[in-house]
């Protein structure tokens, strides 16, 4: 349910249709996979069938002799350096000495015809002396372990503490420890990954192909073959879903390359089976929990052990760990705590960024612990956690001072409401309700970040808005149309969104962090008002007064009974020889010190939602239904309300394929098991419950209108809450997710 | 992926089919709508490098009666069974399994026979065809035999068809009046999913007393199976919980499953219990589905 309550805006806390919906319904939209270049090349990749080995030779001799192909490339053809990675380029573009996962790409083809890249890809011969694999976290703990780098399993290890955890725990009423574990989830965005390149007329390498983040990608394009990132453009849209499996790069290194080395435009697409294979997925968590409570429900300490999963390689491993540990402590008061993060290398594919990103691995744990203290406690789960929720101004377990802390005791007193178990549907089924509350900072924390974003008025009576963000589905077009429109005061119809493309969009950074309605909407605000300063300027100068006697209206200026546009000064200016594009750069609010032990920890706003959950399931097959669901967001302002409550179902269904069916799972030779739809099994519509979404009135002044985030707050609490009420319905605690029916009975 | 050409026949007619397939044999690879068989040769299962496409013999493709039988084309689309008068009014059971079958896209292509063809012990139309009798006809040049069902599967993907013979017919028995029937299957979501355990029955009840039992189980042993020690503990008795354990405790015994991504072996024993149990307790308590003849539902 979402009701749009009376609002002082005209163009926000609207539930405007998606200024993107005619294309995307109709089939008009051209995603870059369906682009067809004149004249392209057909790009396959040559991948290791051997998880973990030394890699002794790779023959190419054949695959070259092949009529029509053009390119086949190995390391050695790597102009510049061998490595990418978000966070530390460390995973090999083309691998060179060892394979670390099945599936590594050793090779790249390109041919005149799909027929004869096939043919040559099947040439190439890989000699590879395999090594043992290491298929969990356990495995890579072993101290007999074989080393997957050379620097040994162990990717990052921290230890974040405060106060004085044994002398809390000492007097502590009850002390509960638990282990808790989360599978590897994979995105199964429909549009695999993929994309164009050609080297254009100026002799610069254009690369269109489905990401999230343009500008750091044409870095590591750069990096790679070693020319200016200026001769390098990067287009992301439009992308047929991400969320965070194409932040990092997948496509864009490969395809420049190829077309670097061809001279040609090349086409590279990865088939379903390969994005399987080949493709990022969530880290596994294995998190154990130290945690002790006053008689009262007041939590003295918490200890933790954190082990992520980061399969081969790190991508954006080491700022998940930062997530996870951030998450450990909830929303709540905690003066005791240490925290022992460590990220682990196996040979299970690469974990990157997942809607998330650290923080549902760290709130299964959390949240499920608060459970089960309230239930040894005798105490309702909601009482437990308003008694220990941060407050506004208190100073929370990161040193930091909590913002806006209302929102979350609002939803939990609401959550009160909906707190209860329902009846079954018929004989065998059995009903539970459970809750989890959840938390998650908005960008990057500590990390300093300097978004920039434009806006061009056109003559012609369009404002042409610009910035790097891309939308692969969540809305953030629609939603930054809004806001401009609002700061203008001008109709929807007159804003043209230009984005996520090097050559036109200033760098605003990517999609990730629930941050680009934050960042790419504060950016654009302060954009407007450089224009609006400048355009008053020029208005001025048309009614021969001075600029602080004039107002502005919707769209015009006015000085007594005189009128002009913004478009009519637009035109002045252009006449002039100025421009009419106004760029500006947020400096986005943060603190500037990071906790001792961490990367980006704290953040500075955080997002706050309360879920509850209701399921039936059936006692002699194990199998559980969510009935219904209810989400109580804190977002901030909401720029749109449709939009918004889309943003949290997605989430809301997609934790609950993680909570009950979702797994990705590899043999013991370390080949991934289920690749495509058919074995890796997501929800369908059929089994999506009923969801009940409700927004808390709210304001962040930090924001762009008073607005959050809110891509990953609803993913975030759902395995606790199912976990929660699946123990309400039968009685037995669960502490590893998904909920297969055969660990329910 | 696999990139060899591959080579399509697409006859006209049964005879020319026929003929095809007594040069070729074991070298061509029949298909009839592709739903399984595109998807194996795109993952090398499928290594004829030639494939027999049937879905253009309009001959293949018919639901008719014949007395006490219902004769079913071979190329028939589960679409098409969905909506026939006969199957409705005769063999809902079948009717039960088939809407169950994959997505409407699966459903508009995939065949009765392919389903046959591919011999999936998790073929969602395989476990009603055991408990309606079905007798699989095969045809190559000049004769034709009529295999039982239950004799057709040898294992996974393995049948008694010889390479040059082809799946012609699958005909049912009607079912009898005042039947109760079910077809239950468990997925890991609620549709489009592949089984994990599959059940069909039709129970006949005098009264309370069960006059027979039939019972198919599927997804729990290499071929699908008749649940038989199941069958005989009912005959002739009264309907009653403890039956129904009973039953669905043999029905258990019999399976021999394997542990895969979709459950475990050990799962898979506690779920066909469960899945009988519960399909059978509906019908005692007067929830089940019974066929009432002359009442030609759609669905």
């Amino acid at each position: 349910m979402i009701t749009e309550s009376i609002s002082k805006y005209s163009y926000i806390n609207k539930s405007i249709p998606r200024i993107d919906s005619t294309d995307k319904v109709g089939g008009y939209l051209l995603y870059l996979t369906d682009l067809k270049l004149e004249n392209a090349l057909y790009a396959y990749t040559f991948r290791s069938k051997v998880a973990h080995g030394k890699i002794n030779a790779i023959y190419t001799e054949d695959a070259e002799k092949v009529n029509g192909v053009k390119a086949v490339l190995t390391y050695k053809d790597i102009p510049a350096m061998n490595g990418y990675g978000a966070i530390v380029p460390e995973i090999p573009v083309l691998a060179y000495d060892k394979v670390r996962y099945y599936g590594e790409p050793l090779a790249l083809v390109a041919a005149e015809t799909q027929e004869a890249a096939l043919e040559a890809l099947s040439m190439i011969k890989a000699d590879i002396t395999p090594l043992p694999v290491i298929h969990s976290i356990d495995e890579a703990l072993d101290e007999n372990a074989p080393k997957i780098h050379d620097k040994g399993n162990i990717a990052r290890h921290t230890v974040v503490r405060k106060g004085d955890v044994e002398k809390a725990r000492s007097s502590a009423y009850i002390v509960l420890e638990r282990s808790y574990e989360t599978p590897m989830q994979k995105h199964m965005f429909l549009e695999p990954e993929g994309g164009v390149a050609f080297v254009d007329e100026e002799g610069a390498i254009n690369v269109l192909a489905g990401g999230q983040t343009p500008y750091r990608d044409r870095i590591q394009i750069s990096r790679v073959l070693g020319i200016p990132p200026e001769k390098i453009r990067v287009k992301n849209t439009p992308t047929g879903g991400a969320f965070g499996g194409k932040d990092d790069i997948t496509v864009q290194i490969h395809l420049a390359l190829l077309a670097y080395k061809t001279k040609r435009p090349v086409k590279l697409v990865w088939s379903r089976e390969e994005s399987g294979i080949a493709g990022f997925h969530r880290t596994a968590s294995k998190i154990k929990l130290r945690t002790s409570v006053d008689r009262d429900g007041s939590l003295l300490s918490n200890e933790a052990t954190i082990y992520l999963d980061s399969g081969a390689y790190q991508s954006f491993g080491p700022t998940i760990l930062d997530v996870s540990i951030e998450t450990i402590n909830g929303p709540y008061r905690i003066p005791n705590y240490v925290i022992d993060a460590n990220l682990v290398y196996t040979n299970n594919g690469i974990a990157s960024a997942f809607r998330g990103f650290g923080a549902p691995e760290s709130n299964f744990a959390i949240e499920s612990m608060m459970n089960e203290l309230a239930d040894e406690l005798k105490l309702d789960p909601i009482d437990l956690r308003l008694k220990n929720i941060l407050k506004t101004g208190e100073v929370g377990p990161f040193n930091n001072e909590i913002r806006h802390a209302e929102g979350l005791e609002e939803a939990l007193k609401r959550a009160k409401e909906l707190f209860y178990r329902p009846d079954p549907t018929g004989p065998f089924q059995r009903t539970g309700v459970g809750i989890a509350v959840s938390v998650k900072g908005v960008g990057f924390g500590t990390l300093p970040e300097f978004p920039s974003a434009a806006i061009e008025i056109a003559p012609e009576g369009r404002v042409s808005i610009m910035f790097s963000n891309v939308d692969y589905g969540q809305g953030i077009n629609t939603g930054n149309a809004q806001l401009v429109a609002e700061k203008l005061q001008i109709p929807l119809s007159q804003i043209n969104v230009l984005h996520s493309d090097t050559k036109f969009a200033p760098d605003t950074g990517g999609s990730s962090a629930s941050r680009s309605t934050f960042n790419a909407g504060n950016a654009l605000l302060l954009a407007c008002e450089k224009a609006l300063s400048e355009l008053k300027m020029e208005a001025a100068s048309y009614f021969m007064t001075k600029s602080d006697v004039i107002t502005y209206k919707d769209g015009y200026f006015y000085f007594k009974d005189k009128t002009v546009s913004i478009y009519e000064l637009a035109k002045r200016l252009r006449f002039k020889g100025k421009s009419t594009r106004f760029e500006a750069t947020l400096e986005v609010p943060r603190y500037t010190e990071a906790v001792e032990g961490t990367l980006e920890v704290p953040h500075m706003v955080y997002m706050y939602g309360v879920i509850i959950t209701k399921v039936e399931i059936d006692e002699l097959l194990g199998k559980i239904k969510p009935r219904e669901v209810d989400f109580i967001a804190d977002i901030g302002n909401v720029i749109n309300p449709a939009i918004a409550a889309g943003q949290i179902e997605g989430g809301i269904i997609q934790g609950l394929g993680y909570s009950l069916i979702e797994e990705l799972n590899y043999d013991k030779d370390g080949k991934p098991l289920n690749i495509n739809y058919t074995t890796y099994v997501v929800p369908v519509i059929t089994d999506s419950p009923l969801i009940n979404v409700e927004f808390i009135k709210s304001y962040e002044e930090l924001g762009p209108f008073g607005a959050k985030g809110v891509g990953e707050v609803s993913i975030i609490p759902v395995g606790a809450s199912v976990a929660d009420a699946v123990t309400d319905a039968i009685g037995k605690r669960n502490y590893k997710l998904p909920l297969l029916p055969w660990r329910i009975i | 992926m696999s990139y060899e050409k591959v080579e399509v026949y697409s006859p006209r007619s049964l005879a020319e089919a026929l003929e095809i397939l007594s040069q070729k044999k074991e070298h061509i690879k029949p298909v009839a709508g592709g739903t399984d068989v595109m998807v194996m040769l795109k993952d090398g299962v499928v290594k004829e490098k030639e494939l027999l496409n049937l879905s253009y013999i309009s001959e293949l493709s018919y639901i008719k009666e014949k007395e006490s039988r219902i004769l079913i084309g071979a190329a028939t689309k589960y679409r098409e069974i969905r909506r026939s008068p006969i199957i409705n009014a005769y063999a809902p059971i079948l009717i039960e399994a088939v809407r169950q079958i994959g997505s409407p896209q699966i459903q508009n292509l995939g065949t009765i026979g392919g389903n046959l063809g591919t011999a999936s012990p998790a073929g969602d139309s395989i476990p009603p065809l055991y408990v309606l009798n079905a007798r699989v006809k095969l045809q190559k040049i000049g004769t034709s035999r009529e295999v039982q069902i239950d004799k057709f599967f040898l294992g996974p993907r393995k049948t008694v068809k010889e390479p040059d013979e082809l799946i012609t017919e699958i005909s049912v028995d009607k079912m009898e009046p005042g039947s109760y029937y079910f077809f239950e299957k468990l997925g890991l979501r609620s549709a489009n999913a592949i089984s994990i355990v599959s059940a069909a029955g039709i129970i006949n009840l005098e009264n309370k007393t069960v006059k027979y039992l039939r019972l198919s189980l599927g997804a729990v042993a290499p071929t699908v199976i008749r649940a038989t020690d199941a069958e005989e503990e009912a005959k002739g008795k009264e309907l009653s919980e403890d039956l129904i354990d009973r039953i669905a405790k043999l029905a258990s015994e019999a399976t021999k499953p394997i542990s895969d991504i979709r459950g475990t072996a050990e799962y898979r024993k506690k779920a066909t219990y469960g899945i009988v149990y519960e399909a059978l307790y509906r019908i005692f308590k007067g929830y089940g589905k019974k066929i009432e003849y002359g009442f030609e539902k759609t669905s």
